[in-house]
């Protein structure tokens, strides 16, 4: 296993990909946060420490926008498989290791470690961006569920990237699917769902769709950091969210699933 | 010293049967060289028995499967891609990463970069390397744990015939060290020079597993060459044993009988021999004549 994770952290190391990544994810930290916390001062004085942090922190994430970073280190996460397949490297690799069970566990722990120091990081950027705008700073507590749900959030994310590329053997599939899975799939479940009760005879009802729609792991999963968001819309409509520790509970289900498959596949399958 | 020992080997896609029982050996010391027409089941043989792919049978290295070698780059070093690496990780890095999973030293890695010739571009990434060039990048991972077998998939394509030549000594000088190479190619010329045993497949089943010299006579081929002015009272007995006559006048070519009975002949009938030589059938000949109802694609020649 040591040995595995050592090749990891090699290969990690040594491919230009990972910089970019990291470096566009906390260039748009440092961009987007400075913007908001430009913004924030003159945006009256309902904004308190913990409010600000979360915006600025999430880059947006935290009022129901995208949490860009956990898009951009989800590529971190499918190229640590799609690399394999993609550039032929599988068969180096797995002659190399001799246990394909220590590759995938060395690619989960480098993922999820990477992933989360990224996000942690950029929660911190969060703070000394606020430092020069004057805004007020979070309580430990506003700090420490912001940071703790973005950073298993992103992970989370990477991870589910990982499981997409080494389930479909195909890296741009992968990104394709990482990419619109969360922004525009589920996005879409939610307003078709908007639009049949805005017309149904009972639009409160918490039956049917309603129970289902809750159950979209990446959208119950930014409830580990959403704090106010257009979607509390979808509460008129009958939906209950789970709250950041449910929400969290049915992101991560969704990501252990998808990981179980990918093993259980990368196990059965030729390299 | 590794003694491989390939038992029962089998892989169906689908309908189709790639690998079909084979077994066969490959001894400590010699270079065996694996041959067989496009589509036999070469590669999938080599995935394998390294594990690589899942199939039936076993291949053990000194009595070990592959997958229960600890650090296995020191006991197999394997090329099976024609560029099995990240076209941006720069070369040295490629090898830095596979010493890591095998506990091996970056000394180690330098080493193996000047002994297949890319020290000058040890730092360059392999996007713009040629075919031939990654192939020695290839050649140096798989000597990188310095181990004791090697199975080498076509590890002369791309190479120029200088780099032929290099990894023509190199193996050998290997294989002389004590080591087990097996190596597929379909350069026959070279197989020729290089191997000293051969396993021959055909539809991935075995056709011939032994010394070259053995697979060569046993393909019945080989001809001899004779000159006698008294070849008129020799003919009819040479036909009557079993051989053909080619050619006219006093020197012919005698198929189907070895040097050894022509030249009993020539005794029994006190016939004057001028010339008495034994051809040997070429690796070609004798490959396409145990193979050849099992090549895969045929074209057509016109």
């Amino acid at each position: 296993m040591i040995d595995a994770l050592r090749y990891e952290i090699v290969r990690l190391r040594t491919i230009r990909s990972t910089y970019w990544l990291i470096g566009i994810a906390l260039a748009l930290q440092l961009a987007i946060s400075t913007l908001i916390a430009w913004a924030i001062p003159s945006s009256g004085p309902q904004s308190g420490g913990d409010r600000s942090f979360a915006l600025l922190a999430t880059i947006g994430g935290a009022a129901g926008f995208p949490l860009f970073i956990a898009y951009v280190l989800g590529l971190l996460g499918v190229f640590s498989m799609g690399h394999e397949y993609r550039h032929g490297m599988i068969r180096a690799t797995l002659t190399a290791l001799r246990s394909r069970v220590a590759v995938l566990a060395a690619k989960t722990i480098v993922t999820t470690v990477v992933s989360a120091a990224v996000a942690f990081t950029c929660a911190l950027l969060a703070l000394v961006i606020a430092l020069p705008f004057g805004i007020e700073m979070p309580t430990i507590g506003g700090f420490r569920e912001v940071t703790l749900g973005m950073v298993i959030y992103t992970a989370l994310f990477a991870l589910s990237g990982m499981a997409f590329a080494a389930i479909m053997r195909n890296q741009t599939a992968a990104v394709a699917l990482i990419l619109l899975l969360p922004s525009v799939i589920e996005e879409v479940a939610k307003g078709v769902f908007v639009i049949i009760r805005a017309v149904s005879d009972e639009p409160v009802d918490q039956g049917g769709m309603a129970a289902v729609l809750k159950f979209l792991p990446y959208d119950a999963g930014s409830q580990m950091y959403t704090q106010f968001s257009i979607d509390d819309l979808l509460e008129v409509f009958g939906v209950t969210s789970f709250g950041a520790v449910g929400g969290g509970l049915v992101m991560g289900g969704f990501v252990a699933i998808l990981l179980a498959a990918s093993t259980a596949l990368f196990l059965k399958r030729d390299a | 010293m590794s003694l491989i020992e390939a038992t029962g080997l089998g892989k169906s896609y689908g309908s189709t049967r790639a690998v079909d029982g084979l077994s066969f050996t490959v001894r400590p010391g010699s270079v065996t060289g694996f041959l067989g027409p496009n589509g036999s089941g070469k590669s999938t043989t080599m995935r394998l028995m390294l594990g690589l792919d899942h199939g039936e049978g076993r291949t053990t290295f000194d009595g070990r499967r592959f997958t229960e070698l600890e650090h296995p780059m020191r006991h197999v070093g394997a090329l099976l891609e024609a560029k099995p690496f990240h076209p941006t990780r720069r070369a040295r890095d490629h090898l830095r990463m596979l010493a890591a999973a095998n506990g091996i030293s970056r000394d180690r890695v330098d080493e193996v970069l000047a002994l297949v010739g890319l020290e000058a571009v040890a730092g360059g990434r392999p996007r713009k390397f040629s075919l031939g060039m990654g192939q020695r990048l290839g050649i140096a991972a798989a000597l990188l744990g310095d181990p004791h077998t090697l199975l080498l998939d076509e590890p002369s394509n791309g190479l120029d015939p200088q780099g032929i030549t290099w990894l023509r000594t190199l193996l050998k000088h290997l294989a002389g060290e004590g080591r087990s190479v097996f190596v597929s190619s379909h350069l026959l010329q070279e197989m020729a020079v290089l191997a000293d045993e051969l396993v021959v497949i055909g539809r991935g089943r075995l056709v011939a597993n032994g010394a070259v010299a053995d697979f060569l006579a046993a393909s019945g081929l080989g001809t001899v060459e004779l000159t006698s002015p008294d070849l008129a009272i020799m003919a009819p007995v040479l036909e009557e044993r079993g051989g053909t006559i080619i050619g006219t006048g006093e020197s012919v070519t005698v198929t189907g009988l070895d040097a050894a009975t022509v030249g009993d002949v020539a005794h029994e009938l006190g016939a004057r021999l001028h010339q008495l030589v034994t051809r040997q059938a070429s690796l070609e000949e004798a490959f396409l004549s145990a193979t050849g109802d099992d090549e895969e694609f045929r074209g057509i020649t016109e």
